[in-house]
């Protein structure tokens, strides 16, 4: 019989059972729960109308079911665009506060961003939170995805996830070389394209090859999150020698060490596993490329578009990390963003955030005239910081280009890295990096 | 168990949470109702009064309905129009859950080709049939026992309730 894939083995390591793909289980428990300021609010205030009776009926004080392993976020539209925006974050701190939850501050970071950087959530867990960009956390090797409210306040009360089924997985094997302006972002906007928005639904994206085991962290976090958007389950990447050091030095910013513990929830899956599908991938064909409006699917190389640009945003949970923003700068360097068009760069967290101003590409976006704002999801979420209107062209290097989703439903949003982003920016329409990296840059 | 409803709504490929209620909107209200009053506001405005204009109202759609964002607001926009099931080919898992989680029925069978607005519906759970009383056809209903178990149930969290329940009473009583 086959070996187990790394999603059947983190399953089987919560339930202490031998768990396979296709089997529905009752109930798993979670190692960790996160919320943003979305869906935190609802979510909690179920979880006291909900189960308030219950915890009385059995002479307890209203309680989750371990404040260590819950995390709230504030993210989506930070620091906040309207009362009821402030008034949902003061609910879920005063509960954090009188759980002993941890409450993240405003400008702290996109949560799934905080989640990896923070040593949050770690190799081998099963991680959740309220929204469908959780899968992130599959680059280190955790079992993430997202949940809807209801879901939340049971996780809240319980720790439990309820009649799950194990998922099935397709293989993506990765191999080739990037050609020169290609990255992480080109290749998963090219694997959408092949999938379909529906292509991998109810599946788990496994990556791996000798072009995923060469990525950094931060491409393989932009590969997972994209995910999403071929309706995977989840994505995940089997933890290696860069996933660990990773982790180690978030774990040493908090004063961690990597211990046995931690080291044996490492799952990896075995040669034999069962893929329902396997998928090949030559990564060296992969040119720069762009989603057109209106689906993340809609994959075309950017040579074959040069439509007129009217904002461009380097951000979002998908591509705002130091990667992203060290490529963008190197192109903007001693360049001025194009006169008809507005740049908005968004680190994806407040470490980021001052690791560029450290390292001094917050002047060189500051220079070609970008608007810099403080981390959070900002014109992705389109409800604030650079909403599109009617007409409006926007290049994105966030992960969704729906009709109406960053603003008017009558603008047009393409999807593409942020090479493409900041080449985009100098002209004001479509434009293929190449030309502007530096002679030998990859 | 059965549920009868009309057909008020039909819908192609990869409907995304998107579609169904702007992000804008989310952090607006706490209130279900307020979700069902703005559905498909930017995307099909006829929506929310056409599902409205029956007691019971079914939506049709292809594949992959409900892709794209988590936001469980999505499933209230919905049902609080009056719609008692979403009959399509598939489903992503997350909005599948929140359905199950709220009580609106996803129904996944082969072919929804066949099935037209105005059709009466009728969903039986035991049999897992849909008949289609207009045309007559029959269509097998795909699911696993526990998800029609939990459609049966209308949700998890009398579920929940009792595990917490157990959970609480194996405990010794927190000091005050």
């Amino acid at each position: 019989m086959g070996g187990a894939t790394i999603a059947e083995k983190i399953v089987s390591r919560a339930v202490g059972r031998k768990a396979k793909a296709g089997e529905v289980i009752e109930a798993v428990p979670v190692d960790k729960l996160y919320f943003n300021e979305v869906i935190g609010p609802p979510a909690v205030l179920n979880f006291q109308k909900d189960f308030e009776d219950v915890y009385t009926a059995s002479g307890k004080k209203l309680q989750v079911f371990n404040p260590s392993r819950i995390a709230f976020m504030p993210d989506h539209t930070v620091p906040s665009c309207s009362i009821k925006v402030s008034q949902g974050i003061s609910l879920i701190r005063d509960f954090a506060n009188d759980q002993g939850i941890a409450m993240y501050k405003e400008g702290d970071g996109i949560e799934h961003t905080i989640a990896s950087e923070e040593a949050f959530v770690l190799p081998g867990e099963i991680a959740v939170a309220t929204d469908s960009h959780t899968c992130t956390q599959g680059a280190l090797g955790a079992l993430a995805f997202g949940i809807g409210t209801t879901e939340g306040e049971n996780l809240l009360a319980t720790g439990e996830l309820y009649s799950f089924t194990v998922p099935e997985t397709i293989s993506f094997r990765v191999k080739g070389r990037f050609q020169r302006g290609v990255y992480a972002k080109d290749l998963v906007l090219h694997v959408l394209g092949t999938m379909g928005e529906g292509g991998a639904s109810k599946k788990v994206a496994e990556y791996s090859g000798p072009t995923i085991d060469s990525l950094d962290m931060d491409g393989r976090f932009t590969i997972c999150n994209l995910s999403v958007e071929m309706s995977a389950r989840t994505a995940i990447v089997n933890p290696d020698k860069t996933t660990l050091s990773y982790v180690e030095a978030a774990l040493a910013r908090r004063g961690m060490a990597m211990t046995d513990d931690l080291r044996g929830m490492v799952a990896r899956s075995d040669p034999d596993a069962t893929y329902s599908k396997t998928v090949d991938v030559d990564a060296a064909t992969i040119e720069p490329t762009v989603s057109l409006p209106h689906s993340p699917a809609n994959a075309k190389p950017v040579s074959q578009v040069s439509d007129p640009i009217s904002t461009v945003f380097i951000g979002s949970c998908a591509n705002a990390r130091e990667a992203d923003l060290t490529i963008a700068a190197k192109i903007l360097k001693g360049r001025k963003v194009s006169p008809s068009t507005n740049l908005i760069v968004i680190p994806a967290s407040r470490r980021v955030y001052n690791w560029a101003m450290d390292q001094g590409l917050l002047k060189v976006f500051a220079d070609a005239g970008a608007n810099i704002e403080s981390s959070n999801c900002g014109p992705c979420f389109g409800k604030h910081m650079g909403i599109l209107g009617p007409g409006d062209r926007c290049l994105s290097t966030s992960n969704r280009n729906y009709k109406g989703r960053m603003g008017s439903p009558d603008a047009f949003i393409y999807l593409g890295s942020p090479a493409v982003a900041a080449a985009t920016a100098i002209e004001g329409r479509v434009a293929d990096p190449r030309k502007y990296l530096p002679a030998g840059e990859a | 168990m059965q549920v009868r409803g009309k057909v008020a709504k039909r819908f192609d490929d990869d409907i995304n949470t998107d579609y169904i209620i702007p992000a804008y909107l989310l952090q607006e209200s706490w209130d279900k109702q307020f979700f069902a009053d703005h559905a498909f506001e930017a995307y099909d405005p006829a929506f929310a009064p056409t599902c409205r204009a029956n007691k019971e109202s079914i939506v049709v759609a292809r594949n992959n309905f409900g892709c794209g964002s988590s936001r469980e607001q999505a499933v209230y926009a919905i049902k609080y129009n009056n719609v008692v099931a979403v009959v399509a080919q598939s489903f992503p898992d997350i909005f599948f859950r929140n359905c199950l989680n709220n009580g609106l029925l996803p129904i996944q069978v082969a072919d929804t080709s066949t099935i037209g607005l105005g059709d009466e519906l009728v969903i039986d759970l035991d049999t897992r049939k849909l008949k289609d009383l207009t045309t007559g056809q029959e269509h097998d209903i795909v699911a696993t026992d526990a998800s029609i178990e939990t459609m049966k149930r209308g949700g998890f969290l009398g579920y929940v309730k009792e595990r917490l329940r157990q959970r609480l009473n194996a405990q010794p009583p927190r000091a005050p």
